[in-house]
C-alpha cells in the first residue's frame, strides 16, 4: 500500500527527516510514536504532499506507483487521507457544506456520536476536542480511503470518548480493509486499536520498529524515549 | 421566505429613468416617488428636493413576505438618480429587498441613489440590497436609515460585481432601544470601492452592529471606513474584515469610535490579510483543487448565498444578477 524508501526531508533549511524506511502494507494498523519535534509532523506532511517539506533523497511510493510529485489533492484522490491534529477554523463554510463538496460515499451521520447542530456549524468554529476530531473522522470516512494518517487521535480527548472513535474506526475503516497510521506519544490509543506495528522517531530517524507495540510502548511508559537510544532488544525490521 | 405562495411581482420596476411597474400591497402603498411628493405632502419634509424617479414605499401593516423593488439601466449612458423613501409604521414588520442593477454589463450607465428609511416606534425591518454592475458603470449610493425608540433594524447589503467606481454612504441614527444590525459585503474586481458607514447611538440602551466583508481581487481598491459615535449610552461594534486575492489589489480598513458618553461601550475589531496556507492545505487534502478551496472559502466569507424571489419563484441571487 504505502512503501518509503531511505526519505530525508529538509524544512525551513533544516534537515528534520533523515533516511527514513517505513511499509504499511493493506489493512494494517501501524502506531508511530515519538516525542515532540521529533520528526512524526513533518513525516505526515510530507506524505501528504504539503509545501514547504522538500524531499532531499527517497522515495514514497504509494499503490505501486511514486507520489512525490503529486500535488495534495491528487494524493488524496488516490485515497490517502489525513486526520488533523490540529484542523483549522474555517469560517463561512459549514461541515455539512465542505461533506457536500468532498464526499465519495453517502455518510449515515446517524450513526454517530455527534450533536444534531454540528453539521450546520461552520468548520471547527467553537468546536470541542472531541466535535473536532468527529468531524475530522466524518469527513475521512466520507472520502472512502484506503489509507488513513491519523495524527494525534489521541491529544485533548477522555478516554471513554477515544473509545468510541476507536470503535467507529474499526467499523467504518479497518472492516473494510483500510490501512492505518497513528501518530502518537500516548498509550490509550494503541490499546484500543492494537497495531501491527509500532514504530519509534526520534531526532528525525526511525530508530526502532516491532510487532510487539505492547513491549515498546510499557518501555517508553517506565523510562521514556530517552532509554529507546539505548535499547538494544528492538531492532529495525529491515535489518 | 416561506411565505412565496402569494407572491406575483416586483412590487416596484423601473428601467433607466421611467417606471416600468408598481404592484401593490395590502398594508403598504408604493408609488414612484415623484407621485408621492406631489400626492402626500408630509413625504416633501423627507425629500431634500422634488425627486424625478425612485420609489415611495409606506408600510401600515405588517407584510409576511418581502417586498420587491428594482431599478435596471437597461439602456447606454443612462443617468440615474432615484431618490428613494421607505417608511413604517409603528409596531410593523417588513421585508424588503431591493435589486439595483444594471442589464448589460457595457452600457457605462450612472447610477446615483438617495435613500431615506423611517422606521417609527417598535417596527422592524429586514432589508436585503443587492447589486450588480457592469465594468463600465459609476454607481453612488447613499443611505438614511432613522430608527425610532424600540425598532429593529436588520440591513444586509450585497455586491458581487462591482462598476469601476462603487461609493457609498449608510448613516443609521438610532433612538431608545432601538438597535441595527449591519453587514456589508464586497467582492471587488477591476474596480474602485469607497465606502463609508457611520452609526449614531443617540438613545439610551440603543445596539449598533457594522460589519464589513470585504474580498479585493485583480486590481481592485477598496477604502472603508465604519464608524460608531455613541451621543447616548448605547452599545456599539464594528468589524471590518478584508481579504486579498491577488497582488495588485488594496483593501483600506478604518474601523473609527467616538464615544461622547462615559456609559455608552464601543468595540471594533479588524484586519485585512490572504487565505491562510493552512486552510487551503487543509481542504486540498480533502481532494479539492486549490481553486476549489479558493473559491469554497471565498463564499464562505461572502456569506450564505441570498435567494431572492422574482414572480413568485425563490432565484438565487448569483443567477439573477
Amino acid at each position: 500500500m504505502l512503501k518509503i524508501e531511505n526519505l530525508s526531508v529538509r524544512v525551513g533549511g533544516k534537515d528534520i527527516l533523515r533516511k527514513i524506511n517505513l511499509e504499511i502494507k493493506k489493512a494494517e494498523i501501524h502506531a508511530l510514536l515519538g516525542p515532540n519535534a521529533s520528526g512524526k509532523s513533518t513525516l505526515v506532511y510530507t506524505m501528504m504532499g504539503f509545501p514547504d517539506y522538500q524531499i532531499m533523497e527517497g522515495e514514497i511510493d504509494f499503490k505501486g506507483k511514486n507520489i512525490e510529485s503529486l500535488s495534495i489533492e491528487e494524493r488524496a484522490k488516490l485515497g490517502i487521507a489525513l486526520a488533523f491534529q490540529h484542523p483549522p477554523i474555517i469560517k463561512g463554510i459549514k461541515l455539512s457544506k465542505l461533506l457536500e463538496k468532498i464526499s465519495k460515499q453517502v455518510i449515515n451521520i446517524k450513526k454517530f456520536p455527534i450533536k444534531s447542530d454540528l453539521l450546520s456549524r461552520e468548520i471547527n468554529v467553537g468546536f470541542s476536542g472531541g466535535e473536532r476530531k468527529l468531524s475530522e473522522i466524518i469527513q475521512i470516512i466520507s472520502l472512502n480511503p484506503s489509507f488513513v494518517i491519523f495524527d494525534e487521535l489521541d491529544s485533548g480527548l477522555d478516554v471513554e470518548m477515544l473509545e468510541k472513535l476507536a470503535i467507529i474506526i474499526k467499523d467504518k475503516l479497518l472492516n473494510n480493509d483500510v490501512s492505518i497510521l497513528l501518530i502518537t506519544h500516548r498509550g490509550n490509543i494503541l490499546h484500543f486499536l492494537k497495531p501491527d506495528f509500532a514504530h519509534v522517531i526520534i531526532n528525525g530517524e526511525l530508530i526502532c520498529s516491532s510487532k510487539d507495540w505492547k513491549d515498546m510502548w510499557e518501555t517508553i511508559r517506565k523510562y521514556g524515549y530517552e532509554k529507546c537510544k539505548e535499547c538494544k532488544e528492538h531492532k529495525l525490521l529491515s535489518d | 421566505m416561506k411565505n412565496v405562495k402569494n407572491v406575483k411581482s416586483i412590487n416596484y420596476y423601473q428601467i433607466d429613468y421611467n417606471v416600468n411597474k408598481i404592484f401593490e400591497r395590502e398594508g403598504a402603498v408604493i408609488l414612484s416617488s415623484p407621485e408621492a411628493y406631489k400626492k402626500l405632502r408630509w413625504t416633501r419634509d423627507y425629500f431634500k428636493q422634488e425627486p424625478k424617479e425612485g420609489y415611495f414605499i409606506w408600510v401600515k401593516k405588517s407584510i409576511g413576505y418581502p417586498l420587491i423593488t428594482r431599478i435596471t439601466i437597461s439602456s447606454p449612458k443612462v443617468i440615474q438618480k432615484p431618490e428613494n423613501l421607505v417608511v413604517i409604521e409603528k409596531n410593523v414588520e417588513v421585508k424588503i429587498q431591493s435589486i439595483c442593477n444594471a442589464s448589460k454589463k457595457n452600457l457605462e450607465g450612472k447610477h446615483i441613489g438617495c435613500s431615506k428609511i423611517i422606521l417609527r416606534e417598535n417596527s422592524v425591518l429586514k432589508m436585503k440590497h443587492f447589486h450588480s454592475w457592469g465594468k463600465r458603470d459609476w454607481v453612488e449610493s447613499s443611505l438614511e436609515f432613522f430608527l425610532g425608540k424600540g425598532a429593529k433594524l436588520s440591513y444586509a447589503y450585497k455586491c458581487l460585481e462591482i462598476p469601476m467606481k462603487l461609493k457609498t454612504e449608510n448613516n443609521t441614527y438610532l433612538k431608545e432601544n432601538s438597535s441595527s444590525n449591519l453587514i456589508i459585503t464586497i467582492l471587488a474586481k477591476d474596480g474602485e470601492v469607497d465606502m463609508r458607514d457611520s452609526t449614531f447611538l443617540n438613545g439610551r440602551e440603543s445596539n449598533g452592529i457594522s460589519r464589513l466583508r470585504m474580498i479585493g481581487n485583480k486590481r481592485s481598491k477598496i477604502v472603508a471606513r465604519s464608524q460608531i459615535v455613541a451621543n447616548d449610552a448605547g452599545i456599539g461594534h464594528v468589524d471590518c474584515m478584508g481579504l486579498l486575492l491577488s497582488e495588485n489589489s488594496s483593501i483600506q480598513a478604518i474601523p473609527e469610535l467616538i464615544n461622547r458618553n462615559k456609559d455608552a461601550s464601543l468595540t471594533h475589531e479588524a484586519s485585512v490579510g490572504k487565505i491562510s496556507e493552512e486552510a487551503l492545505n487543509y481542504l486540498r487534502s480533502r481532494g479539492l483543487t486549490e481553486d476549489e478551496a479558493i473559491d469554497l472559502i471565498v463564499n464562505g466569507f461572502l456569506g450564505e448565498e441570498e435567494p431572492i424571489i422574482i414572480k413568485g419563484r425563490i432565484v438565487p441571487s448569483k443567477l439573477y444578477m
